[in-house]
C-alpha cells in the first residue's frame, strides 16, 4: 500500500485495502489447491502404493558397539559382523505357513516363531528378532526362498566378540537383549526398541552410554510382500566410542592362570593412583555363551549353580578378613596411641576374658611379642589385648577411615559394602548386647567382620603408599581421585611396612613362602576362619569337609620402599593363607617384574 | 415485528451457513479421527463447540465499538493471563501453555491473537487521513506486541508467538506503512533472522533443519510429513470413505485430531471433500473481507482485516504444512482441528464480523 499524498474516502481507502486481501488470500489458497490436485490426482496412484499396508519401513540401524580394551590397547571385546532374522508381523499373510517353512528350512521351532510373530502383531510394523546370528548357510537358504517368505527378511548386524573368553569375564560384563523392565527404564532418553542389546553386568552396563553410540535410521519403501525395493531416507548411525581400561591383559592371564580353577579373586592395584592392573574372580564363565538366544538349560545351570561363577568377587565376595585386618588395628593402636611399637605383651598362647579362652593360633604361645613381632609372626594374644584397649567403637571409625564397610567407589555396578560392625549395629540386627570377648575376635578379624578382596587392596594402598586413600579405578581415562589422607603419621606407617616387609623375610614370618632373592616384597597373611573351631583338636585340612575350611588371604606389595604394584589374593576355603594365597601374589608380582622388563627392553629396542 | 424482521434479514446468512458447513464437516472428520484412539475427545469438542456458540452470539448482540474502548484493559488482562501461564500452568511436555480446572484446559496465548488483532485496530482506526506509518508510529505498537510474544516465546511456543508476529505485520501492511519505512524495516528483519536462531530451542531447531534437510531427522518430524503426505496422496480423487482413512484409523499418523486433521478430510474425502474444505474456507474469509469493506467505522474494517489475516494464515499454514510445503509448526486448523481455546477464539471471532456486519445497517 503506497502512502497517498490526497486523502481518499474510507469506502474507496478499504476497498483498496480489501482487494490486496483478497488478492492476498486468492494466491496462497491457489498454491494449496494446486498442490492439493497435483498430490491426490496426479500422484495419487504412488501414495495410494505407498499407502496400501503402508508401504513404508522405518528400521533403526544399530550402531556399532564401542570396543573394550586392556591399558596397553589389546582389544578384550569386539564386534564382529551378524546377521539377524527379522520378521514384519503385517507382512506376513499366513503366519502358520511361514512358520512351518521356517523350520523346514532353517530348523525353527514353527509353533514358537508363530506365537513370537503374532505376538508382535500388536505392533504390526516392528520388527521381531527370530533369530540372532544365523549362519551363512541358513542365510542362503532363507535369500533363495525368499519369494516363499513374504515378511522375513535378513538383518545385517553385529555380534559382540569376547575375544579371550573367560578372560575378565567379571570386569567386562556382557550384553544381552533388551528386556521389557530396561526397556521401560529407558523410556525418554536413548533410542532402545525391542530387540536392541543393552549392557547387563560389568563394564558393558557401566559404560553403557559410552559404548552404545546412536542409532541410524532407513525409511524403506518395501513391496507389497515386505521386501525391500528402494531406501527413501537413510542417516548413518554413530560408531559407539572405546573404552580404555587400567587392566593389564598380560598380568590378567598371569593371575588368572596362577589362580587356576580355585574359588576366590585376585586384585593387582597400582598403590600410588588406585589403578587396577588385574582383576579375576572365578570360578568364571565364558561371556560368548550369553550372546544369542541362550538355552533356557544353560542359563539355568548358570544362575543355579552353587558356586556363582556370575559374582564378581571382587567387589560382591564378602569375607572375613582374619589376620590382614591387624594391620589396620595396629595402626589404630598407633595413631590413637594405645601401644607403643616397643611395648611387649606375654602371649602364652590364649587370653582368658570372664569365663572364656581366647587362643592364639600358636597354642605354645609366642612368648614376649612387640608390635613388630606380633606382626610377622600374626601373634593373635597380642591383638586381643590391643584390641580389648582400643574398644569396638574405635577400631570402626579406624577402618571406615580406611574405607572399609563400605563400597570403594570403582566404576564397576553392584559392589557390596561389607561390614565393620559395632555395639549399635548389633542391637539392631540381633537385639542382643555387644559382648568384650566380640571386640578380642573382631580384633584379629573375625566374627562378624566383613571385607571385599578390593576393599583390602584400596586400605592396603593407602597404608603402603603414605597414608593416601584412592579410590579405585579400573577405566583409564578417569583420573585418579584421593579421596583423604589418614592421619598416621608417616614413622608409624613406615612400621607398619618394616614389619610386613618381616612377614616376608623373617625366617618366623608367617608369608615367608613369598620371599624372594630379586625383589623386596612386604605383606600379611590372613587365615579366615569359615566356622569357630574352638578347641577342637587340629585334624589335617584336608579331613575337614570342603565348606568348613578356612579362606586363605594374602596382600603382598613390591617393592617395599616405593610399592609399585599391590596384589590381594584369596582362595576360598584354600587353608592357610601363607601356603595357600600367598603364592598366587607372589606369582603376580613376578609377572609385573616380567612384563615392565619386556615392555623396558620394547622401549630401549625402539629407541635404538 | 417489521423491525425485528429487519434484523434477521441484517444477518449475514452466508457467512454463517459456511461456518455450519465447516463445523459439520470438522466435526465429522474429528469423529473419525479419535473414535477408535479417544472418544472423549469428541464429546468434549461439542462441549467447547456449544460454549463457543455461545461466546459468538454474545459478540454479535454486543456493539463491537465497546471492544474499541476497552483495548487497553483487554490487552492488560492478557499480559497478566500470559505470566500467570509462566508460573501456575500445566507443564505438558516441558511447555507451559494451559491452564488446567479439572478436564478442561486453556490456553491464554490463543486469546492474545484476537486481542492483539483488537489493540492493533484500535490503534490504526485513531489517525484520520492516514499517510502509512513510518517507523518511528510503529515503535510504540512493536513494544505493546513485542510483550506477549516475549511471554509466549517463554513457554515456550514457536508456533503461536510466530502467527502472531505474522497477523500483526499483516494488519500493520494493511493499514499502510511508507515506502521507505518498509524498506527499512525489510532489511531491518533480514539481518536479525540469523541472530533470532540463537534464542530457538533445540527441538525447535530440529523441526525448522528437518525440513530443510529431510535426512537428518528422519523418525521426527519428517516422519509425520512423510506419513500425512501418504495420507493426503492416497486420499486421491474421491477419497477412501468416511471412517476408511487406512493412514488415520492405523495410527500411522501422529496428532491427526490436532494439527494433522487436515490430513484425515483429505485421505477420506479425497481431491473432492478437501478441495470443496478449502474452497468453503476461501468463502469464509473473502466475505470476512467484503463485511470490512463495507463497515462504517475504521475500526470495524480493520477488526474484519485483521480476523481475516488470522484465519487466512492458520489455515494456509496447517494445510501447507500437512502437505509438506513449509515446516512442521503447530498451528491448528480452525474448527475442525480438536481444541477449546482454538475453537472459542475463533468463534468469538466470527460473532464479532457478525456484530459488525450487522450494525453498519443502523447506524
Amino acid at each position: 500500500m503506497k502512502p497517498r499524498v490526497t486523502p481518499i474516502p474510507i469506502e474507496i481507502e478499504f476497498r483498496r485495502k480489501g482487494v490486496f486481501l483478497m488478492a492476498f488470500v486468492g494466491i496462497l489458497f491457489s498454491v494449496i489447491l494446486v498442490r492439493l490436485m497435483y498430490m491426490q490426482v496426479i500422484k495419487g496412484e504412488y501414495y495410494t502404493g505407498l499407502s496400501r499396508n503402508n508401504r513404508i519401513r522405518i528400521m533403526g540401524i544399530r550402531a556399532p558397539r564401542g570396543r573394550i580394551l586392556d591399558r596397553n590397547g589389546i582389544v578384550l571385546a569386539d564386534n564382529r559382523p551378524s546377521y539377524d532374522l527379522i520378521a514384519i508381523p503385517k507382512d506376513i499373510t499366513d503366519i502358520g505357513r511361514v512358520a512351518t517353512r521356517l523350520s523346514r528350512l532353517i530348523g525353527l521351532n514353527a509353533k514358537e516363531t508363530a506365537e513370537k510373530i503374532r505376538k508382535g502383531l500388536r505392533k504390526p510394523y516392528t520388527p521381531v528378532y527370530l533369530d540372532r546370528d544365523i549362519t551363512f548357510k541358513k542365510m542362503a537358504r532363507v535369500e533363495t526362498e525368499s519369494y516363499d517368505l513374504p515378511g522375513i527378511s535378513i538383518d545385517p548386524s553385529t555380534e559382540r566378540d569376547y575375544v579371550y573368553k573367560d578372560l575378565a569375564c567379571h570386569v567386562l560384563g556382557f550384553v544381552g537383549e533388551i528386556s521389557k523392565k530396561e526397556l521401560d527404564a529407558h523410556r525418554g532418553e536413548g533410542d532402545y526398541t525391542i530387540g536392541d542389546l543393552i549392557g547387563k553386568t560389568g563394564i558393558e552396563l557401566e559404560c553403557e552410554d559410552t559404548l552404545r553410540g546412536k542409532k541410524g535410521k532407513k525409511i524403506l519403501e518395501v513391496d507389497a510382500i515386505g521386501r525391500r525395493q528402494k531406501v527413501i531416507e537413510e542417516s548413518i548411525p554413530t560408531p559407539g566410542k572405546d573404552v580404555m581400561l587400567t587392566i593389564d591383559k598380560r598380568l590378567q592371564v598371569i593371575a588368572s592362570d596362577s589362580l587356576g580353577n580355585r574359588a576366590g579373586a585376585v586384585v593387582a592395584i597400582v598403590p600410588s593412583t588406585g589403578e587396577i592392573l588385574a582383576m579375576v574372580s572365578k570360578p568364571g564363565f565364558d561371556t560368548n555363551m550369553f550372546l544369542g538366544p541362550i538355552a533356557p538349560g544353560v542359563w539355568k545351570k548358570v544362575v543355579e549353580d552353587p558356586m556363582h561363577p556370575l559374582e564378581n568377587r571382587a567387589l560382591r565376595g564378602q569375607y572375613p578378613p582374619g589376620s590382614i585386618f591387624k594391620i589396620f588395628v595396629a595402626l589404630a593402636g598407633l595413631s590413637d596411641n594405645v601401644i607403643k611399637p616397643s611395648k611387649e605383651i606375654f602371649c602364652p598362647g590364649y587370653l582368658d576374658l570372664g569365663s572364656r579362652r581366647f587362643l592364639c593360633w600358636k597354642r605354645e604361645g609366642h612368648g614376649y611379642v612387640d608390635l613388630k613381632r606380633a606382626i610377622i609372626e600374626s601373634c593373635d594374644v597380642y591383638f586381643y589385648h590391643l584390641g580389648k584397649d582400643l574398644g569396638i567403637e574405635r577400631i570402626k571409625t579406624f577402618a571406615n577411615l580406611l574405607g572399609l564397610g563400605m563400597a570403594t567407589g570403582i566404576e564397576l555396578p553392584n559392589e557390596v559394602s561389607g561390614l565393620i560392625p559395632d555395639e549399635d549395629w548389633k542391637q539392631r540386627r540381633f537385639h542382643r548386647s555387644w559382648q568384650k570377648g566380640e571386640t578380642l575376635i573382631t580384633a584379629i578379624g573375625q566374627g562378624y567382620v566383613l571385607v571385599t578382596p578390593l576393599q583390602v587392596a584400596k586400605a592396603m594402598s593407602a597404608v603402603v603408599n603414605g597414608g593416601y586413600l584412592y579410590t579405585p579405578r579400573i577405566i583409564a581415562s578417569d583420573s585418579p581421585r584421593i579421596e583423604k589422607q589418614i592421619p598416621v603419621p608417616g614413622s608409624y606407617l613406615d612400621i607398619i611396612k618394616d614389619a610386613m616387609r618381616g612377614v616376608v623375610e623373617d625366617p618366623h614370618g608367617t608369608g615367608r613362602m613369598v620371599r624372594d632373592s630379586m625383589f623386596s616384597i612386604g605383606g600379611k597373611t590372613g587365615t579366615a576362619q569359615v566356622v569357630r573351631k574352638f578347641e577342637s583338636k587340629r585334624s589335617d585340612e584336608k579331613d575337614i569337609p570342603y565348606k568348613y575350611r578356612d579362606h586363605a588371604w594374602f596382600v603382598g606389595f613390591s617393592p617395599v620402599e616405593k610399592p609399585e604394584i599391590l596384589v590381594v589374593a584369596i582362595v576360598e576355603h584354600g587353608g592357610h593363607g601363607g601356603s595357600i594365597a600367598a603364592p598366587v601374589v607372589k606369582d603376580v608380582i613376578k609377572g609385573y617384574y616380567f612384563i615392565k622388563g619386556m615392555d623396558n627392553e620394547k622401549i630401549s629396542k625402539g629407541n635404538k | 415485528m417489521r423491525r425485528y424482521q429487519k434484523v434477521i434479514n441484517n444477518i449475514d446468512r452466508g457467512l454463517i451457513s459456511t461456518l455450519l458447513l465447516i463445523i459439520l464437516m470438522g466435526l465429522l472428520c474429528l469423529y473419525s479421527a479419535t473414535r477408535s484412539v479417544n472418544p472423549g475427545i469428541f464429546t468434549k469438542q461439542l462441549l467447547w463447540l456449544l460454549i463457543g456458540l455461545t461466546s459468538m452470539v454474545i459478540f454479535f448482540a454486543m456493539d463491537y465499538r465497546v471492544l474499541k474502548n476497552i483495548h487497553w484493559p483487554l490487552y492488560l488482562i492478557t499480559v497478566v493471563l500470559l505470566a500467570c501461564v509462566l508460573v501456575f500452568g500445566r507443564d505438558i511436555a516441558g511447555a507451559r501453555r494451559w491452564f488446567t480446572f479439572g478436564h478442561v484446559s486453556f490456553q491464554p496465548s490463543e486469546l492474545a491473537k484476537i486481542v492483539l488483532v483488537i489493540w492493533i485496530a484500535s490503534y490504526g482506526s485513531k489517525k484520520k487521513g492516514i499517510q502509512g506509518y513510518n517507523i518511528r508510529d510503529l515503535i510504540f505498537p512493536f513494544v505493546v506486541i513485542l510483550l506477549p510474544v516475549a511471554l509466549i516465546l517463554l513457554e515456550p511456543d514457536l508456533g503461536t508467538s510466530g502467527i502472531i508476529i505474522l497477523i500483526a505485520t499483516g494488519l500493520f501492511l494493511t493499514i499502510g506503512i511508507q515506502g521507505s519505512s518498509l524498506v527499512a524495516l525489510t532489511s531491518m528483519v533480514a539481518i536479525s533472522l540469523p541472530a533470532g536462531w540463537l534464542f530457538l530451542k533445540d527441538y525447535q531447531r530440529k523441526r525448522i533443519l528437518a525440513f530443510l534437510d529431510p535426512t537428518q531427522d528422519p523418525l521426527g518430524s519428517s516422519y509425520c510429513t512423510i506419513q500425512s503426505k501418504i495420507a493426503i496422496g492416497s486420499g486421491r480423487l474421491l477419497g477412501k470413505g468416511f471412517l476408511h482413512g487406512t493412514q488415520t484409523q492405523l495410527r500411522f499418523l501422529p496428532e491427526h485430531h490436532t494439527d494433522f486433521i487436515f490430513s484425515v478430510v483429505a485421505e477420506e474425502w479425497g481431491f473432492i471433500g478437501a478441495g470443496i474444505l478449502v474452497l468453503l474456507y476461501l468463502l469464509l474469509i473473502t466475505k470476512i473481507i467484503s463485511i470490512g469493506t463495507k463497515a462504517k467505522d475504521r475500526f470495524g474494517a480493520l477488526v474484519c482485516f485483521g480476523i481475516a489475516i488470522y484465519f487466512i494464515l492458520h489455515v494456509f499454514i496447517n494445510i501447507a504444512m500437512a502437505l509438506g510445503i513449509i515446516p512442521v509448526v503447530g498451528v491448528p486448523l480452525p474448527f475442525i482441528s480438536y481444541g477449546g481455546s482454538s475453537l472459542l477464539v475463533s468463534m468469538t471471532c466470527i460473532g464479532i464480523v457478525l456484530s459488525i456486519s450487522w450494525r453498519r445497517f443502523i447506524f
